[in-house]
């Protein structure tokens, strides 16, 4: 399996504060579940960030989906973007659109026509348990019933790497079940690469998965 | 309501620049003959004996700029001589020159004395007669007025790109968590800027439209009721329709600019 990302000697600092990760090396191939945990405070969002080109490594290389994360252009990294599928903790909903257009989001901006838009908004909807809201803005939703949404966003243009940082953090066990299940859904059947920063790993999972650890010192290890 | 509310704060400002620019263009027009008129009352007249040059006027004083000649015929018509044509033109003949003379700029009543006093060193020069008094505390007048006018319309555009720019920073307080979002699933800059684009074309038209509308009431009401002689002989010069696209091509100048220092403000977190 190839590679989807590739890191090595990744060290990762804001601005010009300490590091934060230190000399990281590890690659993820396509298909893989990867779960990252650590203390608060380690560099798990940090490192997550560096994947989707939020922050530009320090030293050493990171490859993303074959893209060279140092010094990647504007252009290139917006092409990246449309096809990661990234899940924010505090969900990032845009408040003023509708439920229905907040999860084709990413449909939107590749240009996809609007039956499109409404097939795929339907389909994921449902997967998500959220058929009947489509109309409702994200504030008129529970938490769990955001993050849903915001996980249905995540899938809606097929990734092929979806990054989650805490996406059940303090959600209802309902809501959580429902997140983990799409994701090992598309990890065992469409071979998405999935990388979730997480507090806990959820106690019944159904496929296997690696666990990367970041300690105090910002140092990375695998679990086996 | 809130739509409306974020709407107003833009249109107004804009409409203000717009008035502002809108009053000095038929400020300009309208006055324009009103102020080549009081330039040209205030000229000299020069009586010779013989024909001169310009060149001949200039080396006697170089604030001379323009010479003309004033036709004897044209002269003598105005005297209205009851004489046959033969006796016309002898008369004529007997006639000294007569010349009418522009200056570069606008003198003082000294500097005009000077220039006075050094034509008629001239032996050819038989009489000099300015016409300045009567022009002089007008023509100040005048330029006084049209100094504070612009002075005005030059503050009030300030404010209203102040307004503007106060505006545009609720609209970056409000815009900037979705365009945010918007940058991380990659769109382009014209796609996360479009809502904005969108909304400032909206109201830079409808302040372009409303600002033309205000000046054709302007125009058909006030100015044709009034007694203002200035306004009413120059009324084509009120409002013209191109000024129409003159204000909608200001008024999207003025918010694209705006627009874009809010888009390139937004930054990622
Ligand atoms: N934008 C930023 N600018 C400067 N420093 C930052 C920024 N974001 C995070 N940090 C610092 O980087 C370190 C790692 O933060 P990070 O958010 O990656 O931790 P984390 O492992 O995700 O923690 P948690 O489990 O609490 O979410 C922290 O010390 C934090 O203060
Ligand atoms: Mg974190």
């Amino acid at each position: 399996m190839p590679n989807v990302i590739t890191a090595n000697n990744l060290t990762l600092g804001y601005e010009n504060d300490e590091e934060i990760i230190k000399n990281a090396t590890f690659s993820i191939k396509r298909g893989d579940f990867v779960f990252i945990t650590g203390p608060s405070g380690s560099g798990k969002s940090t490192l997550l960030k560096s994947f989707y080109g939020n922050l530009a490594p320090r030293y050493g290389s990171l490859v993303v989906g074959g893209l060279d994360m140092v010094g990647i252009n504007k252009k290139n990294l917006q092409e990246l973007r449309t096809h990661l599928g990234i899940v924010f903790q505090d969900y990032k909903l845009i408040n003023e659109w509708t439920v229905e257009k907040n999860v084709v989001l990413p449909l939107w901006i590749s240009g996809y026509s609007t039956e499109v838009q409404e097939t795929q908004a339907k389909r994921l909807l449902h997967h998500v348990k959220l058929t009947g809201k489509e109309h409702k803005y994200p504030l008129e939703l529970s938490g769990g019933e955001q993050q849903r949404v915001g996980v249905a966003r995540a899938l809606s243009k097929n990734p092929f790497l979806i990054l989650a940082d805490e996406p059940t953090g303090n959600l209802d066990e309902y809501s959580s079940n429902v997140i983990w299940d799409l994701m090992e859904n598309a990890c065992h059947q469409l071979e998405t690469t999935v990388v979730v920063v997480t507090h806990r790993i959820p106690m019944v999972f159904n496929i296997p998965y690696r666990h990367f650890t970041i300690d105090e010192n910002g140092s990375i290890y695998e679990v086996h | 309501m809130k739509f409306i509310k974020g709407h107003i704060s833009l249109i107004f400002p804009l409409i203000a620049i717009l008035l502002g620019l809108e009053f000095f263009i038929v400020f300009d027009r309208t006055t324009d003959s009103f102020e080549k008129g009081l330039q040209e009352g205030y000229s000299m007249i020069v009586v010779s004996k013989d024909e001169m040059s310009i060149d001949d006027f200039k080396a006697w004083d170089s604030h001379i700029e323009q010479v003309k000649e004033l036709e004897k015929s044209k002269i003598l018509e105005r005297l209205n001589m009851n004489k046959d044509k033969a006796e016309k033109n002898s008369f004529e003949a007997s006639l000294p020159n007569f010349y009418s003379l522009k200056l570069d700029d606008y003198l003082t009543v000294d500097e005009l004395e000077s220039v006075k006093s050094n034509l008629q060193k001239s032996s050819n020069i038989l009489s000099v007669e300015t016409f300045h008094s009567a022009y002089q505390s007008k023509y100040e007048l005048f330029s006084f007025i049209k100094f504070s006018f612009q002075t005005f319309i030059g503050f009030m555009t300030i404010i209203g790109f102040f307004l503007i720019v106060k505006q545009m920073e609720v609209w970056n307080f409000l815009h900037a968590q979705r365009m945010k979002v918007m940058e991380i699933f990659g769109a382009s800059l014209f796609l996360r800027s479009k809502v904005l684009i969108n909304m400032a074309l909206i109201d830079a038209v409808i302040s372009a439209i409303l600002t033309s509308w205000l000046f054709y009431l302007f125009k058909n009401s006030w100015v044709r009721g009034s007694q203002m002689e200035i306004l009413k002989d120059n009324i084509e010069g009120v409002f013209k329709f191109s000024d129409v696209f003159i204000l909608l091509f200001a008024a999207i100048t003025v918010v694209l600019i705006a627009v874009f220092l809010v888009v390139i403000n937004v930054k990622e977190e």
